[in-house]
């Protein structure tokens, strides 16, 4: 008899072309299987009439399936003759028992389908929704591969198992409790005899399953050796050239690389035996219900057509059987990433209440007795108090780590402040609601991000309702007019990745003009430390003078002339304020901004 | 690829001899049971029931079953070793040949896509063998031995079947032909939410700032739609196939009954031949819809074959040199006439550059991004070949040289410090191998490197975790340092190297190497002018040509670009 683990490969396969119908795969498991599978089950019950609709086409499926051998035992009895009746009839009769057992089949398989995708694009819009909606924090917090992962492989998962293992696991039951029921009321001694053979199959996975698991770690292991060997290499490949290790290199992978194939044979064997064994468990029930089956037929128990029934009956219920332990792995693995899931959308949205910012034509801000730190016990700003005049320059100064960056993060209320308050006006921004306390600002950062569109697009973000006219203006006083006029396309240029078919210095004229367009009253500058050629630079230094004209603006700076052309220069160490004043003064005074200054600046070593 | 099947050539054939067995036996089973049926149950030969017959036969096919799921597991054994050996030597081959790339060789394939095909495309290849070998073949075999049993059954049994075989076969043509298509569409559809995610992950800043997050979920759900939209139509067509197929063999399955009728009642066949017959039908559909998988794997495993084939056909590019490096004059560099642009670009790097550095001198080399600092230094241990003029070490053109040889005479601290997930020790005496510890702390000693190392708890058995992710830019950078230090070579190279230290541990870098290795020729290509005041003599690059030499001094009173560099770094004051 074929391979019982060929069957419906094809339709497991292809259509999410993953699960490659691994026997062994490494299943993950779930904390609490119990409250996620509820969950879960709230999507299901949002699409009741699929599901019903679905459980009724399995139920009937499986009947028919049940049924029609039984026709065809009869057919073949009225062949030889061991039973009267109209052949023809029968005929007809199971064709059509058979062939409604496959329109079930197909139902069941376009239903899934239905189902699966419409829970995955809830699941997955709701789940992007909820890490847009996040408060920062969670993205600073959590490893964005990790977070990228839940979007895919987990929810890919969850598509899979629903649309594919669930109704398989669900058929699979329902199949084995019909066909063991009507094997036992054909002959339950040919019933029993058949059933031998589920004990062998048992036996042989468990006792496989654990070897395969031994050595399958001991291959995963020597796997990740060698791909982090190998991407170290070819990464560092410069290095390896520049310092003649190639040879060195090689024999280090060669080595990994066999003992990798070693323990690959080892898991493959003994994973890939499984074929076999169950092929020829398989072959040993045919060989019982043929000889025993005749047996009981000489003795009158049966007919023929059992004989024949019970092969198909036999193959009906083994399949199942190899397979509920893989489908309950998948099953376990998709719970695990969807109990994943879950714990994302329960975080707790950043809180998008509160007043409007009175409108008012200057904008002050004051920071008062501000601390705040990221993690209990590691204060990152401490009595922090500092107030910027509308219209008026502040650049912040400091080493790495002394909590420029921070003054940012509360000021957009990124994070909010352990205590102390920020004022807009003498308004408190706690009571602002986000949304509009960030119109009122805004920021041009460091790594300055743009987004995979056109550059008008892109400059329209902060305010969508700019008129072309505006664009252009901003455009203009942002020096990129000439830059973006070269482009073929113009304003309508799609930017790729990110912004990567630009240059980095061009990248930064834009982020300004972005922030001309937003037109806010505050400005947020994060200086960007990356080199630019001396005629962009140049750009960029009118550009930014002339953004923050008439702007109360905050600068982390890092270019000296914008330090020089600050209102107010505030130095920071370790998330205080340790000298403030413009530079004349502070250079006068000698104190920590001179130091700064000639070490880092002035390009003297003190 | 017949080069490595070749070698393994005896375990495939093996594997193939066992699963010829395996399938043999599997063949012959239903024809044993329609004689169990036939002679032993309904003794049409001898008017009766012959329970001897059957518990004989009955015996007879335990000990072929046993032997087929012999044939079986040893057809496994032999699969995998094959497969795992054909693709370990092909994966070992392949490391090798990249191990003799040249640099823009690597840059044409991309350090991240030779990783892939060095991993994930290997092992596609691997399983592929190994499918093939133990799919293939099965599936084959069953498939035409299937169809064989049934004529030899019965004629007309086997000419339904035949009947039969194109709808299904069309079928599945069918399926695949219209789901091809939209598996690339899918592709590209899944790439496009991943961007937008990557894209917004990373740049949820100024999503926020710009309170752009209603817009940004519309973008997603967008992209989300059509991808769920083409998933569902690949869905949909592969639901349809199964039961079809299905559907189809049922059909078959009832005409032989209906025909067997006539045939039993005209003594043409027996119930047993018909039950066997059915038996066979179902093996043979199996034995098609597992070549369908199988073509599928095969096109993914083909695919990467392809990707694979590219990198073990690529010639080593660059022609090794045959003088073994032992010159009188040691540290001396030419560059004598030099132009260079990178392979397949069209803009020119450098133009035209005459330079003479001399043994011992310590020489920078200044300028804005982008203005061939770095392509300028890449000539010298000969990362990249000049496209004309000449680059001299020791008065002989590098092309001469062996390339080991020539690397000998040169430590190059990159600008991206390259460290390896292995202890600090380990990464420092990749500059000298089997060198002892106190070289090695003399080396990290030069290059500032030794109080921060002995400062961690391990020393200098720390390990570089994840590329040095554990350490901060400075800390990488005199690791590297330190490694080129300990190199006994004639020439150091520091390509942009200390931007990360600050300017005083700089300096003290600079003295230290000038006491302890003040004979060796220094090259430092930098950014700050506080980095170059020092050097013998600076030249200050732009645009690929050389605008000035001379010292800090000289160039402040001649050279404009630099006057402008040191206005914008040190201020109008100075």
């Amino acid at each position: 008899m074929a391979e019982q683990k060929d069957q419906n490969l094809v339709q497991r396969n292809i259509p999410g072309m993953m699960n490659r119908g691994q026997r062994f795969a490494e299943v993950q498991h779930a904390e609490n299987a119990g409250a996620t599978l509820k969950r879960i089950a709230v999507y299901f019950a949002k699409e009741k009439i699929m599901v019903f609709g679905m459980l009724a086409v399995v139920i009937f499926g499986t009947l028919c399936g049940v049924y029609a051998p039984s026709l065809q035992s009869n057919a073949i009895d009225i062949i030889a003759k061991s039973r009267t009746g109209n052949l023809m009839v029968s005929l007809i009769l199971m064709a059509a028992v058979y062939l409604l057992y496959s329109g079930g089949q197909l139902l069941q398989g376009l239903i899934c389908a239905k189902l699966s995708q419409r829970i995955v694009k809830r699941m997955r819009e709701e789940l992007f929704g909820k890490l847009i909606d996040l408060p920062i924090r969670y993205l600073d917090t959590h490893s964005h591969g990790d977070v990228m992962s839940r979007m895919t492989n987990d929810i890919e998962n969850i598509s899979t198992t629903v649309s594919q293992s669930l109704p398989s696991l669900f058929s699979g039951i329902l199949t084995i409790i019909g066909t063991v029921s009507i094997m036992l009321w054909y002959c339950w001694q040919l019933a029993l005899l058949s059933f031998a053979t589920v004990i062998l199959t048992v036996t042989a996975t468990k006792l496989l399953s654990k070897k395969v698991r031994k050595f399958s770690r001991k291959r995963q292991m020597l796997l990740g050796q060698l791909n982090g060997t190998v991407e170290e290499m070819v990464s560092g490949y410069h290095t390896v050239v520049a310092y003649n290790h190639q040879d060195v290199t090689t024999e280090e992978f060669c080595s990994t690389s066999d003992s990798l194939t070693k323990a690959g044979i080892k898991t493959d064997i003994f994973s890939g035996v499984m074929g076999p064994i169950m092929n020829c468990i398989g072959n040993i029930g045919f060989v019982i219900i043929a000889a025993f089956g005749g047996y009981f037929s000489i003795s009158g128990l049966i007919s023929v057509g059992v004989i024949s029934a019970f092969i198909v009956y036999a193959k009906q219920f083994s399949r199942p059987i190899n397979e509920i332990a893989q489908v309950y792995g998948q099953l376990q693995t998709a719970v695990a990433g969807a109990e994943r899931v879950f714990t994302v959308l329960d975080e707790t949205d950043e809180d998008k209440s509160g007043k409007e910012l009175a409108k008012a034509d200057t904008a002050t801000v004051t920071f008062r007795n501000v601390n705040f730190s990221y993690s209990a016990g590691h204060p990152v700003l401490q009595d922090f108090t500092l107030s910027v005049p509308s219209g008026k320059k502040v650049a912040l100064v400091g080493a790495t780590g002394s909590g420029k960056t921070t003054v940012v993060n509360l000021l957009m209320r990124f994070y909010d402040i352990d205590s102390g308050e920020i004022l807009i006006n003498q308004q408190n921004i706690k009571n602002i609601s986000r949304n509009d306390l960030r119109k009122n600002i805004a920021i041009v950062l460091q790594d300055t991000v743009l987004f995979s569109d056109t550059i008008q697009n892109n400059l329209k973000y902060g305010n969508i309702n700019a008129s072309f006219d505006e664009i252009e203006k901003a455009v203009k006083m942002s020096r990129c007019k000439e830059m973006i006029e070269l482009l073929p396309q113009g304003y309508d240029t799609v930017l790729t990745g990110s912004g990567e078919n630009i240059s980095s210095g061009q990248r930064q004229l834009l982020a300004i003009a972005r922030a001309f367009v937003a037109d806010p009253k505050i400005l947020i500058l994060d200086e960007a430390t990356s080199n630019v050629d001396t005629r962009t630079e140049k750009a960029i230094q009118d550009a930014m003078q002339l953004i923050m004209q008439n702007r109360t603006s905050i600068v982390i700076a890092h270019r000296l002339s914008t330090i020089r052309d600050a209102d107010v220069i505030v130095v920071m160490d370790h998330g205080k304020i340790v000298e403030s004043g413009d530079h004349d003064t502070l250079l006068a005074q000698k104190g920590k901004y001179y130091d700064l200054y000639m070490t880092q600046y002035a390009g003297i070593a003190t | 690829m017949w080069k490595y099947i070749r070698r393994y050539l005896p375990f495939a054939i093996l594997a193939a001899l066992f699963m010829i067995g395996e399938v043999m036996m599997d063949l012959i089973q239903p024809s044993l049971m329609s004689k169990i049926v036939d002679d032993g149950v309904l003794g049409l030969n001898s008017g009766g029931g012959d329970l001897n017959l059957i518990w004989k036969l009955g015996f007879r096919m335990i000990l072929l079953v046993l032997f087929g799921g012999f044939c079986g597991s040893m057809n496994n054994v032999f699969v995998h070793m094959s497969g795992q050996n054909i693709g370990n030597e092909i994966r070992k081959d392949c490391f090798r040949n990249i191990m003799t790339f040249s640099f823009p060789q690597l840059d044409q394939f991309g350090a991240g896509s030779l990783v892939t095909r060095v991993t994930n495309d290997i092992t596609q290849v691997q399983n592929f063998v190994s499918q093939f070998v133990r799919g293939m073949i099965r599936t084959v075999l069953l498939t035409f031995g299937s169809m064989y049993f049934i004529f030899r059954l019965n004629q007309i049994f086997g000419w339904i079947v035949l009947c039969a075989f194109p709808f299904v076969v069309g079928c599945l043509v069918f399926c695949l032909y219209k789901a091809n298509p939209l598996f690339s569409r899918l592709q590209s559809q899944l790439d496009s939410i991943n961007a937008i995610m990557q894209e917004d992950v990373s740049c949820i800043r100024i999503i926020k700032a710009c309170v752009r997050e209603v817009y940004e979920k519309l973008r997603f759900g967008k992209a989300n739609n059509a991808l769920i939209k083409t998933q569902l139509k690949i869905l949909v067509i592969f639901s349809f196939m199964n039961p079809v197929i299905n559907a189809l063999m049922y059909l078959v399955v009832a005409v032989i009954l209906l025909v067997g009728s006539f045939e039993v009642g005209g003594g043409a066949t027996t119930p047993g031949s018909i039950m066997a017959a059915i038996t066979y039908i179902t093996q043979l559909l199996n034995g098609i819809l597992m070549l369908v998988m199988l073509f599928q794997n095969i096109s993914r495993g083909y695919a990467s074959w392809k990707r694979v084939k590219e990198v073990l056909h690529s010639q080593p590019e660059l022609k090794d040199g045959t003088f073994d490096g032992n010159t009188e004059c040691q540290g001396e560099i030419e560059f004598r006439n030099v132009s260079f642009s990178y392979p397949g670009a069209g803009q020119t790097i450098l133009k035209n550059i005459n330079l003479h550095i001399h043994k011992g001198e310590t020489i920078a080399i200044m300028g804005t991004t982008g203005c061939g600092k770095t392509s300028l230094i890449n000539l010298i241990p000969r990362f990249y070949d000049v496209t004309s003029g000449t680059v001299l070490i020791d008065g002989i053109d590098v092309k001469e040289y062996k390339q080991k040889a020539l690397r000998e005479k040169i430590a190059v601290v990159l600008q991206k410090s390259e460290l390896f997930s292995a202890t600090i020790q380990e990464n420092i005496s990749w500059g000298k191998l089997n060198a002892s510890h106190n070289d090695i702390k003399s080396a990290a000693a030069v290059a500032q490197a030794d109080v921060f190392i002995s400062s961690t708890a391990e020393g200098y058995n720390t390990l570089v975790a994840e590329r040095g992710m554990s350490l901060s830019g400075g800390q990488k950078q005199r690791i590297s340092i330190a490694r080129a230090a300990l190199k006994s070579a004639e020439i150091l190279i520091f390509d942009d190297s200390t931007s990360a230290l600050d300017l005083k541990t700089e300096a003290n870098l600079y003295e230290a190497l000038q006491k302890t290795h003040s004979e060796r020729t220094k090259i430092i290509v930098a950014q700050r002018i506080a980095s170059v005041r020092r050097a013998d003599r600076i030249v200050v690059l732009d645009n690929g040509r050389i605008a000035a030499i001379g010292t800090h001094e000289e160039l402040q009173k001649t050279c404009p670009i630099y006057k402008d560099i040191c206005h914008s770094q040190i201020g109008e004051e100075e």
